[in-house]
């Protein structure tokens, strides 16, 4: 896994778990359901085979829920749909009878399709509408199986699909399931570990650093759901099939709220926690015969607790590296050199010229025919007092603002404005006044999130984990190191971004701006709540990126970092160029001096 | 007029530490004000000033250190508390609610006084700003920025504080607008009010003002009286510093 | 068939108009929506039966004491599934919160009430045929409501600063105003909103467990509609989906009309995600 392409020198180096690592806890699981036969009780043989098959589906919708932080509670509606797409395909009631296998491929593919129509509201919808539809949806699906008698049976229902032999008694299905199982969560978890698995966090947890990375959420969430939906639906044929004889009655909204628990229970960001989740709620209502009857309040009462005391779920108590100390007193100390492996040389782009633009807040003009040209290998200041449309700028720049009048270019080329997902093949790159990051996932993850747009292999080939994949993962993460030592961090590459310090969180954004190798990079305060000697550092490393050709646009209100490292500064006040020139001109300017010191 | 620092202080701040989630903005803030005095407090972008003033009300919660009041510790305090004690803040940006009348802004503004008391408030802080007085039935959203800002100001006054906090309330305001809330503070020192202004006008502010403190990178670096010869000069260099980190240029 | 359509459909969009407001009544001083909000509607038919048929109370006290029931109710919402996650607001914990609290009260009511739906009896004996009053009482409650509503917002003090927290919960807070007493006390006015919802439609939807979770959804509608936090809105778009409901109730039959509703719910939603009324949403860099 170590296949360093830079010239960094040899260190240790932490290593980033996986999500199956370690890999113990979900063999001893494979091994306890593989082992069932040994009870001879066919009752706990039925108990395992239902934990694999709503696994199934907890799986593909973890990577809706737990990574992609989308609240898709009626997710039984896929399992609806899967369970009769299989039972009447195999039944033959609409078509010629079709093999058992053939009928769940099938499954599988209207789920595919159901999943999309599920989720597309999530691309446009609040959080709480998103829930609402889902679980609209849930209440449809349910009503058309009892309303459509001549293919559902109705209230009546209809016989589930029958394996062929060795799978059709009680442990061959077993076997079965947890195969399928176990394949499922091999493939959820190669996923999770791609890079499309980061950026499903990176939209949930930071979606505007998402898109400053280039990040498309619309089509990274369809893919997803196309995902989830068909293991969902296949996980209903196996119901079916478990179930031998299915009503609409079978589907209960206890069962959605059960999946969507498990996830929450299991915690966020998670494969193994989950998993834990939906065994153990599988579990609760047989161990505790007397509160089956309660099992939907004891979901509820669950999910209230978890949340409110516990929001990191079964994952945050196993994660060992939540409890892991970080050494105490670290310092920030970026090393330049590796900047040299990570920016090389490259052909000096073209500056980027803005010119009169203008962007009007409700009547309020907070740019008002800007002009500014940011050339390669410099570091341009931006200064002025608050509401002078710094952060604006940066903004319009990125594409989350779109001006009314004025142009941007790049050399001849023009920039587009609006289109803030499209910045980072440009390689354009930013970092944020609060400094966005994804808490639960590690500093490198996060850094890697950064070089989302560099991966060559598709979602199908990260599915399966095949060689084009796995060489994108190796370039990523080699890439990530460096960026990280060149930004003084490596040695909390495997910790979890949250534990870290504010000032080291602005250093990490930087990093993941590195990842672009970009051409131009805009930092927004990113001195802020530092330190002087980290300001030093800051300064310095700014400096070295600079000179690694690319053009650095730098808000900032530190005047002294402004003067020490700009080598053009432009004074805005009130949307307005007040002043542009170099350090020493704008100094003493006379105009600025009183702007800024507001005389 | 008091040069120094007055012997009876009203508020009392010492040690002060806040900030937002991981970002500590300051980083023990010491600050004295008098009664009846008007103390200007200065400092480039991203200083704190704000921030300090909300840890003063409440607004924001304390990290470290203590705010006393008149010998009352409002350290966990609530606004609400504070407006009670007598310490009332009018925050940046004339957030005034847009949506009902201007009395009834001013009304909201005295939500915890009597009854009885309530009107007679109302009329005593439009006294200050007639231009608003006459609008008191539009709505606020129909007040132009500078009317606003006024409003705002005169929220404050509903409460009669003993003192008052006013973050940047020429932010945005013509010259003459500027004046007039300048001025109203000098009414109010006349009537024994102290006031507590954050600002960006420099002159301006100093002609007001009795004392003047500079806070900058979340520190007090410079404590002066107001009409101390000099001060623009020494304002410049405790925000630039000569204590800056040396050259990196190669 | 034209007027009981107009008839049936006028009273249950009052319902659901009423739960819309329920909504709104949360939101506006939490900026949450709540699960709780049907589950509210459903209680006051609950609490309805309840008092007056298994325990013989007239309607006045009934009507009493299922008010301050569901105001109590609201009031431990807001404790329980909002407040403690306030703080965190743009997280969205809310949504489970308030989902886990609803599914709390429904099975409890389940378990504890009925699994079944129970009759809920007649309140002031009026009218019959498309003139009962059980299609004319939720009409007349919403637009009491909705009336009262607009008193309370307008002419006192309390309303007042509802008012000045929904538009700037910060400047509010900075001007001392008690915005955690009277978040608490919007709760409890919209407990007391659902718990009339589900009183005035008691006749209609009877005193039945499984109302709570179909009236959180069409009483979402309305809001979505009219846009969050609009009460005229939500009165006009519960109407709208009332008549819309009955029509297709009657024209397509009952489980396709929830389809028919659902598919207007989604296409509406998607095209105008703000709702008719409602304002665009800023930019959050």
């Amino acid at each position: 896994m170590d296949a360093m392409t830079g010239t960094a020198p040899p260190r240790t180096r932490p290593k980033v778990a996986g999500p199956l690592s370690p890999l113990w806890p979900f063999l001893l699981l494979l091994a306890i359901g593989l082992a069932m036969p040994l009870t001879g009780n066919a009752y706990w043989g039925l108990i395992a085979t239902r934990m694999a098959v709503y696994w199934v589906l907890v799986a593909g919708l973890n990577l809706i829920v737990g990574y992609a932080g989308q609240l898709a509670i009626g997710y039984v509606a896929l399992l609806t749909i899967g369970a009769y797409t299989t039972s009447v395909l195999a039944a033959g009631n609409v078509f010629p009878p079709l093999p058992a296998f053939a009928a769940l491929g099938a499954a599988g593919v209207a789920g595919a399709v159901a999943g999309v129509v599920v989720g597309l509201p999530a691309l446009r919808l609040r959080t709480f509408y998103f829930a609402m539809t889902t679980l609209g949806f849930a209440t449809i699906v349910t009503q058309i199986t009892l309303a459509w008698q001549d293919v559902t049976g109705g209230g009546i229902g209809i016989a589930g699909p029958e394996m062929p032999e060795p799978l059709d008694t009680t442990w061959g299905f077993l076997y079965f399931c947890l195969g399928f199982a176990a394949v499922c969560t091999w493939l959820t978890a190669n996923i999770a570990r791609s890079r499309f698995g980061r950026a499903l966090v990176a939209v949930r947890d930071a979606e505007v650093a998402a898109e400053a990375s280039g990040i498309r959420k619309p089509r990274l969430l369809v893919l997803v759901f196309i995902l989830a939906g068909a293991l969902a639906a296949m996980a209903g044929g196996l119901f079916a099939t478990l179930q031998t004889y299915i009503t609409p009655d079978a589907f209960t909204f206890d069962l959605s709220l059960l999946f969507f628990i498990a996830i929450l229970i299991g915690g966020r960001g998670s494969i193994l926690g989950p998993l834990l989740g939906t065994v153990i709620l599988t579990l609760l209502p047989e161990i505790a015969a007397p509160l089956a009857a309660w099992s939907t309040f004891l979901y509820a009462a669950l999910l209230l607790v978890i949340v409110l005391a516990m929001p990191g779920g079964i994952a945050a108590l196993i994660d060992p590296r939540s409890r892991r100390k970080l050494p105490e007193n670290r310092v920030i100390t970026p090393r330049t050199a590796a900047l040299d492996a990570l920016l090389g040389q490259r052909k000096v782009p073209e500056p980027m010229r803005l010119s009169g633009i203008v962007l009007a807040f409700g009547g309020v003009r907070a740019i008002d025919g800007l002009d500014l040209e940011v050339a390669p290998g410099q570091v341009h200041g931006l200064i002025g007092p608050n509401g002078s449309g710094k952060t604006t700028t940066l903004n319009v720049i990125s594409g989350y603002y779109r001006p009314e009048a004025g142009s941007m270019a790049i050399g001849t080329n023009p920039l587009r404005a609006g289109d803030p997902e499209g910045r980072a093949t440009l390689r354009i790159a930013r970092t944020f006044q609060t400094p966005r990051l994804i808490g639960e996932a590690s500093v490198l993850e996060n850094v890697m999130i950064g070089g989302t747009i560099d991966g060559t292999a598709g979602f199908a080939e990260a599915l399966f984990a095949l060689p084009r994949h796995r060489r994108d993962e190796r370039e990523l993460e080699a890439r990530a190191r460096l960026a990280l030592e060149a930004v003084g961090l490596a040695d909390l590459a495997a910790a979890r971004a949250d534990r870290l310090q504010h000032s080291e969180l602005r250093f990490m954004e930087i990093a993941r701006a590195l990842m672009l190798r970009p051409a131009f990079l805009m930092l927004d305060e990113p001195a802020a709540g530092l330190s002087a000697e980290e300001i030093r550092r800051l300064g310095a490393l700014v400096r070295g990126i600079s000179r690694h050709g690319t053009g650095v646009l730098l808000v900032e209100h530190h005047a002294d970092l402004i003067f020490d490292i700009c080598d053009q500064v432009t004074v805005l006040n009130l949307g307005k160029v007040l002043a542009a020139g170099t350090p020493a001109e704008i100094r003493v300017h006379k105009e600025v001096v009183s702007a800024y010191l507001g005389a | 007029m008091p040069i120094s620092a007055p012997e009876r202080s009203l508020l009392e701040v010492a040690g002060l530490e806040a900030g937002y989630g991981k970002i500590a903005v300051l980083h023990g803030v010491n600050l004295r004000i008098g009664a009846g005095e008007v103390v200007a407090l200065l400092g480039p972008n991203g200083a704190g000033k704000t921030t300090l003033l909300r840890s003063m009300s409440g607004l924001l919660p304390v990290t470290a250190g203590s705010v006393t009041f008149d010998g009352q510790d409002l350290s966990r305090a609530s606004p609400r508390d504070a407006a009670r004690a007598g310490l009332v803040h009018v925050i940046e940006g004339h957030r005034v609610f847009t949506q009902i009348s201007v009395a009834d802004n001013l009304l909201l503004a005295g939500y915890d006084l009597p009854r009885r008391e309530r009107s007679a408030r109302i009329e005593e802080a439009l006294s200050y700003f007639p231009e608003i007085a006459a609008k008191r039935h539009d709505r606020g959203g129909a007040l132009s920025g500078g009317q606003q800002q006024m409003l705002a100001v005169a929220q404050g006054l509903v409460r009669r504080p003993r003192l008052l906090m006013l973050d940047e309330p020429s932010a945005g305001l013509s010259p003459v607008l500027v004046d007039r809330v300048l001025g109203v503070v000098s009414e109010l020192r006349a009537k024994g009010t102290s006031v507590l202004l954050v600002e960006q006008l420099i002159e301006k502010t100093l002609a007001v003002s009795d004392r003047v403190y500079a806070l900058a990178q979340g520190r007090i670096v410079l404590e002066a009286g107001a009409k101390e010869g000099d001060l623009p000069h020494r304002l410049e260099h405790a925000y630039f510093g000569q204590d800056v980190p040396t050259a990196l240029h190669a | 068939m034209l007027a009981s359509i107009i008839a049936s459909g006028l009273a249950v969009g009052a319902v659901y108009a009423l739960i819309g407001i329920t909504y709104n009544t949360m939101f506006a001083t939490s900026r949450v929506m709540s699960f709780t909000a049907g589950q509210l509607g459903m209680l006051g038919g609950v609490f309805g039966s309840m008092f007056m048929l298994r325990l013989g109370l007239p309607v006045l006290p009934a009507l009493a004491l299922t008010l301050i029931c569901c105001a109590l109710i609201g009031v431990v919402t807001e404790i329980v599934a909002v407040r403690p996650v306030l703080k965190s607001l743009e997280q969205h914990l809310y949504v489970l919160t308030t989902l886990a609290l609803a599914l709390l009260i429904q099975h409890t009511t389940a378990m504890e009430w009925s699994t079944e739906p129970q009759p809920f009896p007649r309140l002031v004996n009026f009218g019959s045929g498309i003139w009962d009053e059980k299609y004319w009482l939720p009409v007349v409650v919403c637009i009491a409501t909705i009336i009262g509503l607009e008193y309370l917002y307008r002419r006192t003090l309390v309303g007042r600063a509802f008012v000045a927290i929904a538009e700037d919960n910060f400047a509010a807070r900075a001007l001392g105003l008690p915005e955690r007493n009277l978040r608490m006390a919007s709760y409890a006015l919209a407990g007391a909103i659902g718990a009339l919802a589900g009183f005035a439609g008691g006749q209609l939807l009877l005193a039945f467990f499984a109302n709570g979770s179909l009236l959180n959804f069409y009483g979402f509608i309305p809001v979505a509609l009219g846009g969050l936090g609009n009460n005229r809105g939500a009165v006009i778009g519960g109407f709208v989906l009332g008549l819309f409901q009955q029509a297709a109730n009657f024209m397509v039959g009952g489980i396709f009309s929830s389809v028919a509703v659902f598919t207007l719910f989604i296409i509406v939603l998607l095209a105008a995600p703000q709702g008719m009324f409602g304002a665009q949403a800023a930019r959050r860099v």
